[in-house]
């Protein structure tokens, strides 16, 4: 035997062992994984694409052969198959062949396996016996199987496959301490003789052969002229499983064929892909399909079909129906039999099932559900949020209290304290919906939701799981569009995330009261509400407008197949439960939290810098002062006595804050965008709001009370829209409801806020799909915008 | 209107050897004949468990009408009805 057939893996004591955890969505691979790791845990990004990279550390105990060691798991996406294109899927595959140089190619794969869905389950097994590395089954929900009144055995199935099997029931952590014990024991399963058509076979050898001469030819030429690719002529890097032992006479295909079957079913990974396009090899393959197309045998089905007969022949061997075995007269049988229930009575998920996703029962419970969401993320972490960056100003205070006045006070207060705190104030919001969605996941509720709601998304082509994203973006679109992480489907995650932010925030709801309040007072209370339903339409209106476009513009092509599964009910498990929420704030603050901090200082510097000299800030001071002083004096002859002084410091402080705004960065850019504002009837004054905005969208009733003098108005905006409907230029007031609309408009539509752009940063990967949606969202809301006050100047004047 | 089995809730109509997935009624059960769709779908199906005449069962409807859920091979899982008519299946009538 050579070194290379060592089936086992590497037993040298100095070298780390990497081994892949694998297997299907919900065969609860991550229960496993974090059973295995405990605490140990990594999470990251595969480089380039948006697939999150998991992986953690396993203390293995000594074994007969081996010492105590540590090994590196890595949590490979869970996927059905290794050969679509998805990229959770192409990612798994390649880890698994070793074709990714971010991560080390695995000693042993483990392989979780659902055994109350054995047969789907057995597929990606089957794929992972062909690729050629040393396995182990973890095999998983023993207790549901039972419970279906089926029991599967280990020991039957470990004889079938020729790989140790292991019974875990994951979420009680039984059989982990088996299973680490027994990955010295995976070993590379023997290929079975999957039964694919005889035609199929003897074109596998036509094509195996004709791939033999090319490679010859090739080699012969190529080596002459670079000597590179002396061994892999026709540039494959890896090798198919049967170039790993080419001395075990029971892998009956030999390298040819094995490249020649994966090549003619379309599995063309990143190793092969450049093979499949080279002329002669693509002529070869094209003739081969035609040959095999006039038989009727197109070969993607065919290697399918194959597969599944070897499994239906597997798992008929191992699965004993528990009817069977009562029958025999063992009624205690193997497995959990205390729990089973005889399959002609419905199983509990079927009976839960037939309540919540019941033609009305169903939608009132999700719509409970939903509201119960809703209300907590909106109104119950408000006095959280508030609380928290009370208290983040309070300690700025205390620790900037003993500094002098000047910019460094400033910067920690103003920029430092107060860029911590536009941070921090997710967290509670983040914290309570990973909650709900990490609960709702685990119970199995969440399939039923997108199963529910699916009909309505699908019409502008977003997917059922878009809905807690949605409705989140309501309370705020940073834990929203976090939330579209349970959405398997790239585009259809991309479109959500970007229409997510047209959802009217609850940081707009200050702009919407103010300036409603301010501008329809006499509309009464009906119509203001009215005002405020239509903005909120507006937004729903935008997200499904934009998204209908976007799929069919830019996320056009081929959508995946809508795949849902219905998984079996279960408890959610605490610890799970508490590490969804920690491991998802965390990586909130650890990612976007730091580009959210860096931009509130920008913009924090914007609206501080340049200072205002200090003779013009005196001036500005002493002219406000004395105005006020003289109001004062003329009221006093009005009325007589009785109203206090006013507060000179006070006044002084405001007016300077005023001019200083003015002056500053922000001021300018204001001033500088006033005509490309004026179409929209704003003047330079709204300008500096939206810039203050972009901090986040309720700090442009803070920024305006600043600019009109009156102080950060807080809850009391009575001043402030008194001093907004008193202003006026050229004899014409600056504000009209008219302006009011146009601005109502802007502010559901457009993308200004620096928060949303950093979590789409960190959520695609990259600056380009927050830059376009800066543009596209800006760009729609200044046409529309436009469109309002323009239509509506000729229609009231 | 014809009947594609013999299943008494069934009141689907269309050509009694076969018809597509998103035909059977609720409560229906049948084999599996062929898969269409484009390559991604159609392997997706296949790779699912659509094949080799595996019998399927319609369990249920979603509220709005679509999708719909179905039992194969001993699981469960949802397809929009535009999926679904890629699978042609042959009725039978076991309900």
């Amino acid at each position: 035997m050579s070194t290379c057939c060592d089936t086992t893996p590497d037993r040298s004591p100095t070298s780390t062992l990497t081994l892949a955890l694998a297997g299907n969505p919900n065969s609860g691979k991550t229960t496993i994984f974090n059973a295995l790791t405990g605490l140990r845990q990594k999470v990251a990004n595969y480089p380039g694409v948006t697939v999150e990279k998991k992986t953690g550390r396993c203390h293995l105990p000594a074994t007969g052969t081996d010492p105590a060691r540590w090994a590196s798991i890595i949590d490979l996406p869970g996927t059905y198959s290794l050969i679509s294109r998805s990229p959770d899927e192409r990612v798994a595959m390649e880890v698994l062949r070793g074709l990714r140089a971010d991560t080390p190619a695995p000693d042993a794969v483990i392989v979780v396996v659902d055994a109350s869905n054995l047969q789907r389950n057995l597929y990606l097994v089957s794929q992972l016996i062909e690729l050629g590395r040393p396995m182990i089954v973890a095999l998983n929900m023993m207790d549901v199987a039972a419970r279906r009144g089926l029991d599967v055995s280990p020991e039957l199935l470990s004889k079938e496959l020729g790989v140790p099997v292991i019974p875990v029931i994951g979420h009680k952590r039984e059989g982990i301490d088996q299973l680490k014990a027994a990955i010295a024991n995976a070993r590379v399963a023997p290929l079975p003789d999957f039964p694919l058509p005889r035609e199929f076979k003897d074109e596998l050898l036509t094509v195996g052969t004709g791939l033999a001469k090319l490679d010859s030819g090739e080699a012969a030429s190529t080596a002459a002229s670079s000597g590179a690719n002396k061994d892999v002529p026709l540039g494959i890097a890896v090798p198919p499983r049967a170039w790993i032992c080419t001395d075990d006479r029971s892998r009956h295909l030999d390298r040819y064929q094995a490249i020649a079957e994966r090549l003619l079913i379309g599995d063309t990974a990143s190793d092969l892909s450049a093979v499949a396009a080279r002329d002669p090899v693509s002529s070869l393959l094209a003739s081969s399909r035609s040959r095999l197309a006039t038989l009727g045998i197109e070969p993607m089905q065919a290697d399918i079909e194959a597969h599944y007969r070897w499994i239906e022949t597997v798992s008929s061997r191992v699965t004993i129906p528990l009817d069977e075995l009562a029958a025999m007269g063992n009624p205690a049988g193997p497995g959990d039999v205390l729990h089973y229930e005889s399959p002609k009575r419905r199983h509990l998920t079927d009976r839960v099932d037939a309540v919540l996703i019941h033609k009305v029962w169903g939608l009132v419970i999700f719509g409970l559900i939903m509201a119960t969401i809703f209300v907590t993320i909106f109104w119950l972490a408000k006095p959280i949020m508030d609380g928290l960056q009370e208290g983040i100003k309070a300690l700025g205070l205390l620790v900037t209290g003993h500094l002098g006045d000047g910019p460094i006070k400033d910067l920690l207060k103003d920029g430092i304290f107060a860029g911590v705190g536009a941070v921090v104030v997710f967290v509670p919001q983040i914290a309570i919906l990973f909650f709900f969605l990490s609960v709702l996941e685990d119970s199995g509720y969440l399939a039923r939701a997108a199963f529910l709601m699916d009909r309505l998304l699908a019409k502008v082509g977003l997917h059922g799981k878009s809905f807690i994203p949605l409705l989140s973006s309501f309370a705020c679109a940073i834990p929203g569009i976090m939330a579209t992480r349970t959405i398997e489907d790239r585009k259809s995650r991309l479109a959500t995330i970007l229409i997510a932010p047209f959802m009217s925030c609850s940081a707009r709801l200050p702009v919407y009261t103010l300036l409603i309040g301010t501008f329809f007072v006499t509309a009464g209370a009906f119509a203001q509400a009215g005002i405020m339903l239509a903005l909120y339409a507006l937004g729903i209106v935008a997200a499904a407008g934009t998204a209908w476009i976007f799929k069919r513009s830019l996320l056009r092509g081929p959508t995946p197949a809508f795949i849902l599964e219905l998984p079996t009910y279960k408890v959610p498990q605490a610890t799970q439960v508490a590490r969804q929420v920690f491991n998802n704030t965390w990586s909130f603050l650890a990612k976007a939290g730091t580009t959210i901090f860096c931009l509130s200082i920008i913009l924090w510097a914007m609206t501080y810098y340049p200072r205002l000299p200090v003779a013009q800030a005196n001036n500005v001071a002493k002219v406000a002062v004395d105005r006020a002083s003289e109001d004062y004096r003329q009221r006093l002859i009005a009325q007589g006595d009785g109203e206090a002084a006013p507060d000179e410091k006070q006044i002084a402080d405001k007016a300077v804050g005023a001019e200083q705004i003015r002056h500053s960065i922000a001021g300018r850019i204001g001033h500088f965008m006033e005509p490309a504002l004026r179409p929209l009837g704003y003047d330079w004054k709204m300008g500096v709001g939206l810039v203050g905005a972009f901090a986040a969208r309720e700090v442009f009733v803070s920024t305006m009370g600043i600019i009109y003098s009156v102080g950060d108005p807080g809850e009391e905006t009575a001043d402030l829209s008194k001093a907004m409907r008193a202003d006026v230029r050229d004899g014409k007031p600056v504000w009209t409801p008219l302006v009011a609309v146009s601005l109502l408009v802007w502010f559901v539509l457009a993308m200004q806020c620096m928060s949303t752009l950093a979590i789409v940063r960190r959520e695609t990967g990259g600056w380009g799909w927050p830059i376009f949606m800066l543009v596209y969202m800006n760009a729609l809301a200044y046409v529309v915008a436009l469109g309002v006050y323009q239509i509506g100047r000729i229609w009231f004047v | 209107m014809q009947k594609a089995c013999d299943f008494a809730g069934c009141n689907h109509s269309g050509s009694v050897d076969s018809c597509g997935l998103n035909k059977l009624s609720i409560g229906c059960s049948g084999c599996v004949v062929s898969v269409g769709g484009d390559p991604e779908i159609r392997r997706r199906l296949l790779e699912m468990g659509f094949c080799n005449g595996a019998s399927v069962e319609v369990i249920r409807r979603a509220p709005l009408g679509d999708p719909i859920e179905f039992r194969l091979r001993g699981y469960s899982l949802s397809l929009r009805e535009e999926q679904a008519r890629h699978v042609t299946v042959a009725p039978n009538a076991i309900g």
